[in-house]
């Protein structure tokens, strides 16, 4: 009961967007969807959404082929927001939710939920164009998520939102999690993607490079992370093989420990080179398993 | 899904300035129309000479012209000659200048003379050429020794009628003329009509395309709705709009035909009879002619304007279509002239003229049942293989964006 997208190829001329991807979302997961600028991400869900036909492979939603569930089960927000400029809001919500499947009252009654939902209540009578860019797109999610979909679709949703809106939308998606839907983003934001998603798929050159439930990657990366701050000589990490610094900051030191690496040593060392104030362990980020991970590919 | 896309296409149009405009500065010219055959009438009288008054100077041997224009005078009220004989040139055409007359007529044997200040009156100049001609008929009948009498019956008019028989009739009825005439201004005024609107609603349908695109609309709606389904849409959306503007048009030139006394459509060739009859057959010809046509054509406007990015570069890619559009118009008003010549039946068998040509031969003659039907076929099956081959094109033109691709890239589009 889930999502599954299997041995799907889409070429472009002699460009391979999409290369032999598979993954599954299963139902009700809220799943991040990640990868580099030209990854692939947007042909992806094309792809899953039947905007292009795959050259190979299918998608499959709960056991069935996606495209013949009918489009009522899905809410999709494209990257490139649009919406008909010269429409009132209210009037383009029913719409979307009309094409959605929703009668005329329910549309009508979605319509005035949702935007007291996102406060912007007293703007459904103004035309599309006259409202700000970060207005407009908290009008397309809207969109999206008015008839209640199962599955929802969501490509780059917090690009260009500020950060109270921002967090409007994490409340929403955390919401639709909660009542059971399934929520696919993707993004290049990853402390959102920390933040709130179970399961995670990278990929890269069309290619998946890491997939599964983000605390089992952090876990198999086998590897930890040092943080270090020390008064006194803090040359001494040279000396300890399978330690790499990261980054030089200016409250902390951050190390790449390698497999192996005992962490124990590496603090006696620390003690005898001077006063340790702080002397921390942890996962790696995502942000780091992404640079690593998109670095061993290229 | 199709009707709330049809719905969506047409309300928001309505509303639209642009729409109102339209069908405002229409409704205007419409009555307007009515209005120019008195207008016309005012403004001929205004420019015509109220009267003439020619010194004349008989140069010649014998007298010719002079004794006849003299007897024109009397017959004429706003004709005055005076007889200069006896002056010298420069003393009569001081004459002309002295007392702003009409001109001077120097006459030598049949040669006539007009020494005018204002060569470029031309309304003028012409009427006193048509007086020296009448009495230059005179002086010829005198001549040949002909009476009043004679005259007359030489100049009578001959009684011309037109008697239609079909082929397969026995006899026919007498052709009235003026329906004739009026049937004629119909039928070019109806087919104008149809030109336009096939230009006016392709243009709209390739535009909303584009808008589409370029509004970046595009993708929530073909990852909701089918791109066929949103092609319909709009097509059935603008025709629908088209209908209106065309039932608002045509009732206000009816209105105002049964209101005046001359009608709107005499107006357009001065044909002061009013119209007889609502010319309901007409109409309705005109609309199936129209929906087959703007199908047609609507489909494949649809699929250029999914092949540009903005909406400034529609024009650029419609302007091969207004051009088949353009053909079959002067193909039709070709037909006009021959309404069964075989280039016109020819025409109004070929999907791109057909719509125009056929439509004006049905106004005009009688064609063969079989022919009618076979355009109205040949236009139904040109429909479904049209619409069929743009939807592709539309289908993945809709999401390009960036370079307009070339004919090479559309060929491609259409066997994938």
């Amino acid at each position: 009961m889930s999502l599954v997208i299997a041995d799907v190829t889409k070429r472009f001329r002699d460009v391979k967007a999409v290369d032999q991807l598979s993954f599954t979302v299963r139902e009700g997961a809220l799943f991040g969807f990640l990868g580099p600028n030209g990854a692939g991400k947007t042909t992806t869900m094309r792809v899953i959404l039947g905007i292009i036909k795959s050259d190979e492979g299918t998608v499959t939603w709960k056991g069935k082929d996606f495209g013949r569930w009918g489009t009522g089960f899905y809410g999709y927000l494209p990257e490139e927001r649009g919406l008909y400029p010269k429409m009132r809001v209210a009037e383009h919500l029913e719409f979307l939710g009309r094409i959605h499947g929703l009668d005329k009252q329910k549309a009508r009654r979605e319509t005035s939920r949702w935007l007291e939902r996102f406060e912007l209540g007293d703007l459904g009578s103004k035309r599309v164009e006259e409202l700000s860019k970060g207005n407009q797109q908290k009008v397309q999610v809207i969109g999206t998520m008015l008839h209640d979909p199962e599955l929802i679709i969501l490509d780059e949703p917090f690009s260009g939102l500020d950060p109270v809106n921002s967090a409007l939308l994490k409340d929403v998606l955390l919401e639709a999690h909660d009542r059971g839907k399934t929520v696919i983003f993707s993004s290049h934001r990853m402390d959102q993607v920390e933040e709130i998603c179970q399961d995670i798929a990278l990929i890269n050159r069309g290619r998946l490079l890491l997939y599964g439930n983000l605390k089992q990657i952090k876990k198999s990366m086998g590897r930890q992370i040092l943080r270090l701050s020390l008064e006194g000589n803090t040359d001494f990490w040279a000396r300890i093989p399978g330690l790499h610094l990261l980054q030089e900051r200016a409250d902390y030191l951050e190390f790449r420990l390698d497999e192996g690496v005992d962490a124990n040593r590496v603090l006696a060392e620390a003690m005898e080179a001077g006063q340790v104030i702080r002397f921390e362990l942890v996962e790696p980020s995502l942000d780091q398993i992404f640079v690593e991970k998109v670095g061993e590919g290229a | 899904m199709i009707p709330v896309l049809v719905k969506r296409e047409f309300t928001t149009r309505v509303k639209g300035t642009a729409y109102i405009l339209t069908t405002v500065v229409g409704v205007l010219v419409f009555i307007g129309l009515s209005f120019l055959p008195p207008i016309m009438e005012r403004l001929s009288s205004s420019i015509a000479p109220k009267h003439i008054e020619l010194v004349v100077l008989d140069q010649g041997i014998e007298s010719s012209h002079l004794p006849f224009l003299l007897q024109l005078s009397q017959e004429r009220e706003d004709l005055t000659i005076r007889d200069a004989s006896g002056l010298d040139e420069r003393a009569a055409y001081a004459m002309v200048l002295d007392e702003n007359l009409s001109g001077l007529l120097l006459i030598d044997g049949p040669l006539c003379t007009l020494v005018t200040p204002d060569s470029k009156n031309v309304v003028l100049n012409e009427e006193i050429e048509n007086v020296v001609n009448q009495a230059a008929t005179l002086w010829r009948a005198t001549q040949l020794g002909l009476t009043q009498d004679e005259m007359q019956s030489l100049f009578h008019a001959v009684d011309f009628r037109i008697r239609e028989v079909a082929p397969e009739q026995e006899d026919g009825r007498e052709v009235d003329q003026v329906a004739q005439t009026q049937a004629m201004v119909l039928a070019y005024f109806l087919l104008f009509m149809i030109y336009m609107a096939l230009i006016l609603y392709g243009n709209m349908v390739a535009s909303g395309v584009a808008e589409e695109k370029s509004s970046r609309i595009m993708e929530v709606m073909v990852s909701t709705v089918k791109p066929v389904e949103l092609m319909f849409g709009k097509i059935i959306g603008v025709g629908a709009l088209g209908l209106l503007q065309f039932f608002v048009w045509i009732s206000t030139g009816l209105v105002m035909t049964f209101l005046g006394r001359t009608s709107f459509l005499g107006g357009l060739l001065g044909v002061a009879e009013p119209l007889r009859a609502v010319p309901l057959g007409g109409i309705l010809w005109f609309g199936l002619y129209f929906l087959l046509g703007y199908f047609f054509y609507a489909s494949i406007f649809a699929a250029a304007g999914a092949l540009v990015s903005r909406v400034e570069e529609v024009s650029q890619v419609v302007s091969l279509l207004m051009m088949f559009i353009m053909v079959g118009f002067f193909g039709a008003y070709f037909s006009f002239l021959n309404p069964n010549s075989s280039f016109a039946v020819t025409t109004s068998l070929i999907p791109f003229t057909a719509p125009m040509v056929m439509f004006a031969r049905i106004m005009l003659a009688d064609p063969p049942l079989v022919q009618v039907a076979a355009s109205v076929v040949i236009m139904l099956l040109a429909i479904a293989v049209g619409t069929w081959l743009s939807s592709k094109i539309y289908r993945i033109g809709i999401l390009l964006y960036g370079k307009r691709p070339s004919l090479g890239q559309v060929a491609r589009f259409l066997k994938g």
